[in-house]
């Protein structure tokens, strides 16, 4: 699939950087006291030639610091391959993609091999989730599912980072019918949280601790905080009384007010004026100029599309839906003659936020600091992005912890940090070519230092000489044993699976504002299940809904848009409200509230006969992050609610006990009729060493070692039952610490 | 008497007077130290979570006479002057080995908020997830022999956070039920699992002489841990199945009275931390008869839990704690229910060194607000650290290298321990 950013980018968004970068200009002239990092920027790289590529820079650093040590040598074919799937698309490769692979001409087969793993849909699937990751989306938040769903179609439509932020950070709307206010509504849109989050996740600068003092060891002041929390500071999380529904909306006060509580009188308080605090590269920067250049003409190829379009429909995407068609319900309302105070009260407060936003209700001030941090002269926010890609493919950052910049922690390598940070921008924030150019560097083709000193290690792994052994994520962990395992379509002939099982159905009770829309697919995921899952502090006790620790369920994030950009639902239910007496709005609003705090699902169990062939779905796209017990929590995933938390890759018991014991291990180990290691081992001509030979392949990317194919022949000869020791011989591949380690 | 004594009236003046701390240690700390000749530290905590808010009037501080005091009568205890509610009529005659609190000034009337904070002693805020009770213990205290140290039945603990992954509780849904994890997979004999576990050892053999470091270590680590519990004697604690029909039917055959066995069996065998929760006390509506049906259940556990615990002397050294997030409202609603109330409210504990019979502050005559001695939670939870020699005040860091407290800022209310 080829995507072109050209097509994304809406008449409005160009109209409005240009605006922005007006005010952006203006702000900074007005504003003498920001903060220098890193020296002056002219002194942070070194005075050397402008390198050519991530390999120059890094040679030309390296040299500077007198590191000769050389570098590992690339990996083979086959690690490369296994390496990069696990990259790009989140799963070891098959067969067929092993043998394809091979079959290109050795000159060109990696090149190849990256173009075809961009292309494929899992790459979206796959850096959604670093997205959600960084953004700590969550789909039990609210509006959070419509959030990732966005970023997912987002990322497949190929559009700019930046652009992806801008939206994050500046909009307004309802719950789920505007997906990207998820991203704040996830921290309650706090401003002082607010604050930390857009330091530390867009800049990785962390701020946090200034909302309470003047940071302890960095240039911080509590006022810089506050002055950041401003921008967030009329903003408000509204909850509407009767429809439940959940917006964000612009107030005319701000909440933020200095000094703050408890320092000075109370009649000294003042609302806070916002203020950027970062230093900014002059408008001249290369980097700046080039993107700028781009831009413009970006700018003129769509202009020229759009005369020969003639006028389209001018597409206000600073509109709130739910108030788009405010005027209209009041009026229809009205029409109706019901004079019913509850229902008043709702056409009120509708009309409330009509009048006090107009019909804009985005945050001029988050537009504001929308486009500060954004902006092209901002490193920061480039710098801080490219470091987090960087780490995801080559296992370190140049800073670390990666939302740690400041000056007690300089980037190891400045010099190609900001060469990867100018070309992402200049770019235009592509989030493909800079994984492009990560991937095709000299870098990532470098294998692992097996030096039994462990101080030589580390220094090889800091100069990027050798790259640190990393474990697959818990999504790629996942998908990878179903990969391995053949589990994404069924492996077993019909019938031979036949199981009494009691098998649970959930019924969805109730569209929530949230909207995860599951289907629970029985096989494959009803075997193994553990009761009470159920969260402490709800009711009936003896009721507990099982859940599933290694079941997928996946989401369809298409129909998560469209369901929640679906204005139907708010127009109809004050449609009903207007129809019905005092007693039952408030009957109505109990029957909400009650449902509220309620499963969205009744559970029944029914006795049945099935045909247990099992079959998984990609852990990539399923409601994140998963219950707490669930494998890919055991694994790591992060619940993405505290700032600065990373995935967990410590290894565990209950690790160890879900892929010993578990179901998906299992499964993936069975040898199925439909695989061809069946006919291997049981067709006319049993060919074990062969057998054995697919097994290493499949599993673990690589042809055996004789001694390894001898051990493995050896278990199918001696057991009785060819089948089962080469199920054996799967589950210790899948077991074994290499599968979990990319190469 | 206990040097904490009086601390809490002049802690104004004494504050002004040393800077509120010395060293990080609370004054109370330090004169405790000073003074303090107990030696039996609690090892072991059972702690009950009591999802949904439980009603305080109708528990362990009834209101008798007063319009708020709803249905139930309170009945005299094994303890002098002391009464709880009719709806634990065996309980009551165990009370010599308990105290109750009885001033609980919590402030969030809401689940998500209340659970937080009597389970962390923190409260919520945006961008940080502070431990729950239990990951504290067990951070602090050390795991003994093959089980977890810590245990949740019937429900969810908090997260370890950052605590770390060794903190997290480990889960058993239904009491009894076989956790399928510790078994080896449906069709695969213990034989052929033992053979393919000696392979894998083989195979991790070779990887890690090929892969230094630490990751393959701890890995190996790993799954040393899972065979080990695997194969452990000790997981016979997780079963119920040999447990007397007599001794079944003490406690109740039931969730709950199963919970409440499984986690006396776990303590026996060593296990630091059980958390048994229990949901169905947001009783809005038609509050009496749930709670009737709420002390049918929790009335004959308990007491068995209690008097067999004492028997057999281990009482000493485990605290057993109930809590909910927050109590209910004093006035009884339109729908014979009662709604949030988190002003006043009440805690059961048992065991761990404390003063038997003894009851800790009080709300006012109908019971709306802490009357005197008002127990703010963070104190709730310092106290608690307190019976199990776990220094409160202690700092850990999190992620953003920020240093945490083990409990938010509570002194250990004087008076609970013997």
């Amino acid at each position: 699939m080829q995507y072109n950013s050209i097509s994304q980018v809406s008449p409005l968004f160009v109209r409005l950087r240009w605006v922005g970068s007006a005010c952006l200009l203006s702000l900074i002239l007005l504003n003498p006291a920001t903060h220098r990092l890193f020296g002056s920027e002219k002194t942070s790289s070194l005075d050397s030639v402008q390198p050519k590529s991530i390999d120059d820079a890094l040679d030309q650093e390296n040299a500077v610091h007198g590191i000769v040590d050389p570098p590992e040598p690339a990996i083979s074919d086959l690690a490369w391959i296994r390496r990069i799937s696990l990259d790009l698309i989140g799963r070891i490769p098959s067969e067929e993609e092993i043998d394809e692979f091979l079959s290109w001409p050795a000159a060109e087969r990696r090149e190849r091999m990256i173009e075809k793993r961009m292309a494929d849909e899992r790459f979206t699937d796959r850096w959604t989730t670093f997205y959600a990751d960084l953004l700590r989306l969550r789909s039990n938040s609210e509006g959070g599912s419509a959030a990732i769903a966005w970023v997912h179609r987002s990322l497949a439509d190929n559009v700019p980072y930046d652009e992806i932020c801008r939206q994050l950070i500046s909009k307004n709307g309802k719950a789920g019918a505007v997906p990207e206010v998820g991203f704040i509504l996830g921290d309650g849109a706090d401003p002082m949280a607010m604050a930390g989050v857009t330091a530390q996740v867009f800049l990785g600068v962390r701020v946090a601790c200034a909302q309470c003092h003047d940071h302890p060891f960095d240039v911080w002041k509590r006022k810089d905080f506050y002055e950041l929390a401003a921008f967030y500071g009329k903003t408000r999380r509204v909850e509407n009384r009767f429809t439940r529904t959940i917006y964000t909306t612009e107030s005319t006060e701000s909440l933020v007010m200095w000094p703050p509580e408890g320092v000075g009188k109370l009649e000294d308080r003042k609302p806070m004026t916002p203020r950027f605090p970062f230093e900014m590269l002059p408008e001249d920067h290369p980097s700046v100029v080039r993107l700028n250049a781009r831009r413009t003409a970006l700018a003129e190829e769509k202009a020229a599309l759009l005369v020969k379009q003639e006028s389209g429909p001018s597409p206000d995407e600073s509109l709130d839906d739910l108030l788009a068609d405010a005027d209209e319900k009041v009026v229809r309302q009205t029409r109706k003659g019901t004079r019913d105070a509850a229902l008043e009260a709702v056409r009120s407060e509708v009309r409330q936020i009509g009048a006090s936003g107009g019909r804009s209700l985005n945050s001029d001030w988050r537009n504001e600091l929308a486009e500060q941090i954004t902006s092209p002269r901002n490193r920061y926010f480039s710098r801080c992005f490219v470091n987090r890609v960087w780490c995801e493919l080559i296992g370190r950052g140049f800073v670390n912890p990666l939302d740690d910049f400041s000056n007690s922690n300089p980037p190891s390598h400045p010099q190609t940090l900001d060469y990867l940070a100018d070309e992402f921008v200049a770019s235009g924030y592509d989030l493909r070519t800079l994984v492009r150019s990560i991937v095709s560097s000299n870098v990532y083709q470098r294998g692992h230092s097996v030096s039994a000193d462990e101080a030589k290690r580390a220094n090889l792994e800091i100069a990027f000489l050798a790259l640190p052994a990393r474990r697959m994520n818990s999504e790629a962990l996942y998908d990878s044993i179903v990969t391995a395992g053949h589990l994404f379509h069924v492996k077993h002939a019909a019938g031979q699976n036949m199981k009494t099982i009691w098998a649970e159905a959930q019924i969805p009770k109730q569209p929530s504002g949230g909207g995860v829309l599951a289907s629970r697919s029985l096989t494959g995921n009803g075997g193994q299940t553990m009761n009470g899952a159920m969260a402490a502090g709800e009711d009936a006790p003896d009721q507990s809904p099982a859940y599933n620790l290694e079941g997928a369920i996946e989401l369809d994030f298409a129909k998560i848009l469209e369901q929640s950009q679906a204005t139907g639902e708010e127009t109809v239910m004050v449609d009903q409200m207007s129809a019905m007496s005092k007693e039952e709005i408030e009957a109505e609003r109990m029957r909400m509230k009650a449902a509220e705090n309620s499963y969205s699902y009744v559970e029944r169990f029914t006795r049945q006969q099935l045909d247990d062939n099992p079959s998984f779905t990609s852990s990539f796209r399923m409601a994140s992050p998963a219950d707490p017990e669930h494998f890919l929590r055991v694994f790591g995933q992060p619940e993405r609610v505290q700032l600065g938390e990373t995935r967990d890759h410590t290894p565990s018991m209950r690790q160890s006990l879900m892929l010993l014991n578990g179901r998906l291990t299992h499964e993936a180990a069975r040898v199925g009729e439909l695989e061809a290691a069946y006919v291997l081992l049981t067709g006319p001509k049993p060919n074990p060493k062969k057998a054995v030979e697919l097994a290493y392949l499949e599993i673990l990317t690589r042809t055996p070692t004789a001694a390894e194919t001898d051990e493995g022949v050896e278990m199918i000869k001696a057991s009785q039952n060819r089948l089962d020791a080469m199920a054996d011989l799967r589950w210790v591949l899948l077991n074994c610490n290499e599968f979990r380690f990319v190469p | 008497m206990n040097p904490c004594q009086g601390y809490r009236t002049s802690r104004r003046s004494m504050l002004g007077a040393t800077g509120a701390t010395l060293f990080g240690l609370q004054l109370c700390d330090l004169l405790a130290h000073a003074g303090e000749t107990r030696d039996t530290k609690a090892e072991h905590v059972i702690f009950f979570w009591n999802g949904g808010g439980m009603s305080h009037i109708d528990t362990w501080d009834p209101k008798p006479g007063r319009p708020t005091g709803g249905d139930f009568k309170p009945i005299s205890t094994s303890v002098p002057g002391l009464q709880i509610s009719e709806i634990f009529p065996q309980l009551a005659q165990q009370m010599h080995h308990c105290a109750l609190v009885r001033s609980i000034a919590g402030t969030q009337a809401d689940h998500g908020q209340g659970t937080y904070n009597l389970q962390t002693s923190y409260q919520q805020t945006p961008n940080i997830v502070h431990p729950g009770f239990g990951s504290v213990v067990v951070h602090e205290k050390q795991k003994i022999g093959d089980l977890p140290a810590f245990v949740s039945i019937s429900g969810r603990a908090p997260r370890a956070s950052y605590l770390g992954q060794t903190c997290e509780a480990y889960f058993v849904g239904a009491p009894g039920e076989k956790d399928p994890y510790l078994a080896f997979p449906e069709g695969i004999t213990n034989v052929r699992g033992n053979q393919r576990l000696e392979v894998l050892t083989r195979f991790n053999t070779r990887f890690s002489d090929k892969a230094p470091g630490e990751s393959a270590a701890s890995t190996k680590t790993a799954i040393d841990d899972a065979v080990t519990l695997m194969r452990s004697p000790a997981l016979e604690a997780f079963e119920l199945d040999k447990v007397p029909t007599t001794m079944l039917n003490r406690y109740g055959d039931n969730t709950f009275g199963r919970g409440v066995l499984l986690a006396k069996q776990l303590v026996e065998t060593g296990v630091r931390f059980v958390q048994v929760n229990r949901g169905g006390f947001d009783t809005h509506t038609a509050n009496f008869p749930a709670m009737r049906a709420h002390g049918d259940v929790m009335d004959p556990a308990l007491a068995c839990l209690v008097e067999d615990l004492a028997a057999s002397g281990l009482l000493q050294k485990t605290l057993i704690v109930m809590l909910s997030e927050f109590g209910r409202t004093p006035d009884v609603n339109e729908d014979a229910g009662r709604d949030h109330w988190s002003e006043v409210f009440s805690c059961f504990v048992a065991g761990g060194g404390i003063s038997g019979g003894n009851v800790i502050g009080s709300s006012d005559e109908d019971g709306y607000s802490p009357k005197d001695n008002p127990v703010k939670v963070a104190d709730l939870h310092a106290t608690f650290c307190r019976s199990l020699g776990i220094d409160p005040n202690k700092e850990v860091m999190t992620p953003l290298q920020r240093p945490m407290k083990l409990v938010d800022h509570g002194s250990p209310v004087p008076d609970l321990f013997a």
